[in-house]
């Protein structure tokens, strides 16, 4: 894709001088009026001048107007060509508005002492956060948990896959099946916490602590005798898993696995589509010449199902990974990173820094700390997702 | 839909003791996740028409268990024997219903909009801005589904502020939007990718300009997939929360700030809470069941080639 | 229960000539309290307050459930009477009006959209409203102070808030009609001056008075009772309760008995007034006003022994097996008050006064019958932090946690007259005499605060039993009255050491600690931190003033 345009188009335009100079005296000119706005506002807004802007719009209408001259005159002066940036102009003009403007400035927070009571504002205080970072184990433990969370992707990735395989396969009310597995999708993080984590989870009268009370109290001495012996069979295996006295948050192992859980509960619908849509995009041709070849079906699936989905696999893990690296919701109102931490999230640890305590400039550093580890990981990994789809280009 | 992939060979109905077995261990699998998925959904429902009794007793089968009560509804002033009087919490509720309404199906459509040509764009030329190339201007625009929003958010408090767009829908649309523009692009691209050039190439020798023939060939073949992410936009925007917490304040506020702040210091009521839940995600179920086929048609349509 | 309690109601239902009766004698018979402490419920205007205040008490009534939207307006619309004194019909059209404020379910803005309606409709005012959610409260008012974006005419805010907001100058001061209007010297002593007011200048109208109250299942406590003959008064005896009974079965529920609950998870800040409570009885020395720094030099005193035998004692119950219901370690205060207490499990709970206007009134609650308050337990010994000793007296104190909530108007208004008035009477009109007896009655999230709120007849009038409503009022009385009662400080910041102690212990209880002393030194370190980065000396000068010194 790199070595040259996948549409080939033969362009035949005429540009004259006059419509090329028009182009460029519109973006000049209009960028000239931004500037001279921006310089006026901020002449007001350090009162060397008083003009008495209410707010930055100008500004803000002068960019707008800038960028739709820099649009108009992309076509105007390389006709052609300029129509085809058309495509990416917009939304790149958008982003970079967006995000430039409230980055640089989360840059200067992260670098600052800033405790949003403190009475003396803001205070740049070099590496002291980063120093502060370093030293801070319950950070650190913070991203060794989203480690674990990361890891448990391949699980969810293998149950998505089993349920499209599922759904793809002939099967009866289809449609009913494809529905109902993808409504957890749907959810707020907030109502399934609430609704979920709280109400359902709950220790005396939820009804999951309730089913597995039940599985792991002694059945009933009137049942007939096989089904007593099949019971207390059941029984003893509640109880020797604990279900006698359920616990979901007390420890740090369970209680990471239900936080696991009731998020692979929202997500697996996500990834279960994705893959399900590249499975009823397989040519049955394939299918059918490997039955003619005479594979079983189990070597069907590694031979010719799982390398066509390989792309679409590793499409959707990498977008759960991001996902999974925002995982914060479900932890603020359910554990507050408990017990000790063990629950943690990056985003939740920055989130009590952050918000409870007011402590904006730390907790602004530790965020952009993680958004470089982020970007980093994400760069090695798509490099080597790129590698591995490389056969579709 | 209608690809046979587990066909009845020959071989398995030499077999029908296994065929039987691996059907109903098929269905087995199917229905235990389908409750898996169904019962929270199903436990919201039933405990918006509970009392305390039943929740504490944790009664699960309406009419059997318990009685529906319309506690929670009224709570809500959605109750049959409320729904004609005055109720400052129902206003209160409808106000965010339709900002949220508002503010996330705005912001969608702005996003696929912009995304798709920034997709079609990225999957068909090659451009080059300064160092970066199309893969650079990909990631470019994926990053911003990375940066955590903790980083953005006093620095937008800010920018708005001075910009005079703090608790404006506008300002969370435009919020909204660059959120799941990422998204939008990802699924897009991979959306055009698939569809081949041949005919737009047919097109453009017709004398077609190009966004003649991106607008009358190639976005009608890919509206699933604009689907797809519009749909995916909407769930993301509409449950959406910290930032509609952090920016709006009376004019603009939204659903999911209503819902969380169910959970104060005195307790929760179940019924409420489970109701307020509910009809925040019932639009999105209806959504759900109605779009649910152009979401696999769009998504990842162009991944296997 | 509660259907029980509805059928006797409505047979005792009073006539309105009945209640009429009894309302005029209220003012006869006032100040009758357990109580001697109070003094003597101002009772003016007896007649036409008595009336109405019979008349909102009735409203929706004790076990008809928690109160509906209707049941707010008609109780706003009955209470309107002091605004139409000072307010004319129509007089506010075209003000519009911006109220920030909790969004608690069924609490807070809720009450209030429904109390404001009426007002609205007379004055001809229209008030915009910002709901937030508890968890959101605190950050969302100080990323609103720090980058100047204060868009609210009214916030119902906390005590504690004062020194972010009264100490930046954000705040409007309280005219003097509106002290006549909301009869503020009725207001409990604790309450008066200095709270509510920073620099000598009235911010506030309160509404609620907080205090932390214990309270326990009466049917644990007794002869031949599970829990022993009598209800520990001691946090030594607390903890040797429950320790004892573990094992043992609820006489109610028939689920496995529990003692004292403590909440082991953080609440967003409130969770520390839970070791607050326990750490009162043993570091708040009659003596010294400060107990939880040293007043000198900001030194955090929260590592000392006093606060270290209190997170002990914790530890003490964690290491015991049973001690605890299951999962309590992700139990928050919520839980432990609602979840847990209020639906029958575990038999003692320091809590807001909440508990107990909730245990009747509320429709989530089992235990109305049987539930019974008292102050903050006590302790055999204190620790003396200037000698640095143990003192083998007995000594108790109260833990006036949070302070109550409170409405202010932000100086937004200054510069429009007409707007000023009309924020501060809507804040008054929530303020009211008599308004304020409906929400201490009813679940609002709030508690009493004024000492007409403790005329025992009124509550027996509204359907409370006499015994039960002397137990629960006098437990507030008594802690409110209490000459040794912890006060908290009103510094800047407070909820972020309250934060980030919760944290800390939050580790320290699930181990991440190797001791008391070690959790304990840790929140001292982060506390120290904390004052640093806000500024040693000025928080050293507001705390010795919130503390009077």
């Amino acid at each position: 894709m790199e070595d040259g345009d996948r549409l080939h188009v033969v362009t035949a335009d005429h540009i004259s001088d006059q419509r090329r100079r028009l182009g460029k005296t519109l973006v000049w000119g209009s960028a000239a009026l931004m500037a001279l706005i921006f310089v006026l506002q901020t002449l007001d807004g350090i009162g060397t001048l008083t003009i008495g802007f209410e707010n930055w719009r100008p500004s803000l209408y002068a960019y707008l107007f800038w960028s739709t001259c820099l649009c108009v005159s992309q076509v105007l002066i390389r006709g052609e060509h300029g129509k085809r940036t058309l495509f990416v102009l917009p939304a790149a003009l958008f982003v970079i508005s967006m995000v430039v403007f409230p980055l640089l400035f989360g840059l200067v927070i992260a670098f600052s002492d800033w405790n949003l009571s403190s009475p003396d504002g803001r205070q740049f205080n070099g590496i002291d956060n980063l120093r502060q970072m370093a030293g801070d184990p319950f950070y650190w433990n913070a991203m060794r948990n989203m480690v674990w969370y990361t890891a448990a992707i391949v699980v969810e990735y293998a149950i998505a896959f089993g349920l499209a395989l599922l759904l793809n396969g002939q099967i009866r009310a289809r449609k009913f099946f494809r529905v109902a597995f993808l409504l957890p999708l749907m959810l707020s993080p907030v109502a399934v916490s609430w609704m979920i984590g709280k109400s359902m989870l709950e220790i005396r009268f939820g009804p999951i602590s309730r089913f597995m009370r039940y599985i792991a109290s002694e059945p009933s001495a009137d049942l007939p005798a096989p089904l007593f012996w099949i019971g207390s069979y059941i029984s003893d295996i509640g109880q020797w898993l604990g279900w006698a006295s359920p616990s979901f948050f007390g420890s740090a192992g369970i209680a990471r696995a239900m936080i696991m859980m009731m998020d692979a509960w929202t997500f697996i619908p996500f990834m279960m589509i994705m893959i399900l849509a590249g499975l009823q995009a397989i040519p049955r041709e394939l299918f059918e010449a490997a039955e003619v070849d005479g594979a079983s079906k189990w070597r069907q699936f590694w031979e010719v199902t799982f390398p066509l989905m390989l792309p679409v696999s590793i499409t959707a893990i990498l977008i759960r990974i991001i996902f999974k690296l925002k995982l914060a919701d479900i932890i603020i109102n359910i554990t507050s990173g408990g017990p000790g931490g063990a629950t943690d999230s990056v985003t939740s640890f920055i989130f009590r820094e952050y918000r409870d305590r007011s402590n904006v400039g730390y907790g602004t550093l530790l965020a952009i700390v993680y958004l470089v580890v982020i970007v980093i990981a994400m760069t090695i990994l798509m490099k080597l997702a790129d590698r591995w789809m490389k056969p579709r280009y | 839909m209608s690809a046979q992939i587990f066909k009845d060979s020959d071989t398995d109905r030499k077999f029908r003791p296994v065929w039987y077995l691996s059907r109903g261990l098929i269905y087995g699998v199917l229905i235990l996740w389908a409750i898996v998925c169904l019962f929270p959904i199903f436990w919201t429902a039933t405990t918006a028409f509970k009392t305390a009794p039943d929740v504490m007793q944790g009664n699960i089968i309406p009419w059997i268990d318990f009685t529906p009560n319309w506690l929670g509804w009224r709570s809500l002033g959605l109750s049959p024997d409320t729904i004609g009087n005055e109720s400052t919490v129902r206003e209160e509720f409808l106000k965010r219903f339709w900002n949220s309404t508002v503010v996330s199906v705005t912001a969608s459509l702005f996003a696929v909009v912009l995304g798709s040509c920034a997709a079609y764009g990225l999957s068909r030329f090659s451009y080059k801005f300064g160092f970066m190339r199309n893969s650079d201007i990909s990631f470019f625009f994926l990053s911003q589904l990375i940066l955590p929003p903790v980083v953005l958010a006093l620095p937008f408090l800010v920018l708005y502020k001075s910009l005079d767009l703090l608790d404006t829908r506008i300002g969370l649309i435009f919020l909204y939007t660059l959120t799941v523009l990422p998204i939008v692009i990802w699924i897009m691209r991979d959306q055009f990718s698939s569809i081949p050039t041949e005919l737009e190439e047919a097109a453009l020798v017709d004398g077609l300009s190009i966004w003649g023939a991106f607008s009358t060939i190639v976005m009608p073949i890919a509206l699933p997939g604009m689907v797809a992410a519009f749909i995916l936009s909407l769930v993301l925007t509409w449950n959406e929360y910290f930032f509609a917490a952090l920016l709006t304040s009376s004019a603009a506020k939204t659903l999911p700030v209503m819902v969380a702040s169910q959970t104060g210091s005195q307790g929760i009521s179940w019924w409420s809470m489970a109701a307020l839940s509910f009809a925040a995600i019932v639009p999105l179920i209806i959504i759900g069941i109605i779009l649910e086929r152009y979401i696999i048609k769009g998504m990842a349509a162009g991944a296997v080639k | 229960m509660k259907v029980e309690m509805y059928k006797a109601i409505m047979a005792a239902q009073m006539s309105r000539r009945n209640m009429l009766k009894g309302a005029a004698s209220v003012g006869a018979i006032a100040a009758v309290g357990g109580a001697g402490a109070l003094t003597a419920p101002k009772v003016a205007n007896a007649g036409g307050h008595g009336d109405v205040r019979a008349q909102i008490l009735q409203i929706p009534g004790v076990g008809m459930g928690s109160p509906t939207d209707a049941d707010w307006q008609r109780v706003g619309e009955l209470c309107l009477g002091p605004v139409r004194e000072n307010v004319a019909e129509g007089e506010f059209e075209g003000v519009e009006l911006t109220f920030l404020g909790l969004n608690n379910q069924n609490l807070h803005n809720f009450l209030f959209r429904g109390f404001l309606k009426p007002w609205e409709a007379y004055t001809g005012a229209k008030i915009n409203w910002i709901d937030l959610a508890q968890a959101d409260y605190n950050p969302r008012l100080q990323q609103a102070i720090a980058t100047g974006t204060v868009d609210f005419d009214i916030i119902e805010m906390g005590a504690p808030f004062e020194g972010d907001t009264a100490g930046k100058g954000l705040l409007d001061e309280m005219p003097e009609w509106v002290k006549d209007q909301i009869e503020a010297d009725d207001l409990v002593g604790y309450l008066q001056p200095p709270v509510g007011t920073w620099d000598g200048k009235t911010y506030r109208i309160t509404i609620d008075g907080d205090c932390h109250t214990f309270c326990y299942r009466k049917d644990y406590f007794g002869d031949g009772a599970i829990g022993g003959a009598e209800v520990p008064r001691t946090w030594q005896q607390v903890n040797q309760v429950t320790k004892d009974l573990v094992g043992k079965t609820d006489p109610m529920t028939g689920l496995p008995a529990h003692g004292y609950l403590d909440p082991l998870k953080g609440w967003g800040g409130f969770g520390f007034y839970f070791i607050a409570n326990r750490a009162a009885a043993y570091a708040k020395h009659p003596n010294d006003p400060a107990w939880l720094f040293d007043p000198d030099t900001m030194a955090p005193r929260v590592n000392n022994p006093a606060w270290v035998q209190a997170i002990q004692d914790v530890m003490d119950l964690i290491e015991t097996p049973g001690a605890y219901p299951a999962d309590q370690i992700n139990a928050d205060p919520g839980t432990t008050g609602f979840q847990q207490f209020l639906a029958g499990t575990g038999s003692m709970l320091m809590w807001w006064g909440d508990i107990g206007s909730n245990a009747r009134t509320s429709d989530t609650s089992v235990v109305g019958d049987v539930v019974g308050f008292g102050i903050n337990p006590g302790s055999d010994r204190v620790y003396n932090s200037q000698t640095g000793q143990w003192e083998d007296t007995y000594n108790e104190a109260p833990n006036m946690a949070y302070l109550g909530w409170g409405i202010y108007v932000t100086k937004n208004v200054q510069g429009d007259d007409l707007k000023r008035k009309a924020a501060w009477s809507a804040a008054a009109h929530l303020g009211g005499k008599d308004i304020s007896l409906w929400m201490s009655a009813y679940p609002s999230g709030f508690q009493p605060y004024r000492n007409s709120h403790f005329q025992y007849d009124e509550w027996e009038a509204a359907g409370y039993d006499r015994d039960y409503v002397e137990d629960y009022l006098g437990s507030n009385a008594d802690s409110y009255n209490h000459p040794n009662a912890a006060i908290e400080p009103r510094i800047p910041g407070i909820f972020q050491y309250y934060s980030v102690a919760e944290d800390e212990l939050a580790k320290g209880f699930a181990g991440q600690y190797g001791s008391a002393q070690e959790t304990a030194d840790a929140i001292a370190a982060a506390w120290e931190g904390i004052t640093d980065q806000i500024g040693r000396d000025t928080q050293i000068s507001l705390y010795r003033a919130s503390l009077g010194l």
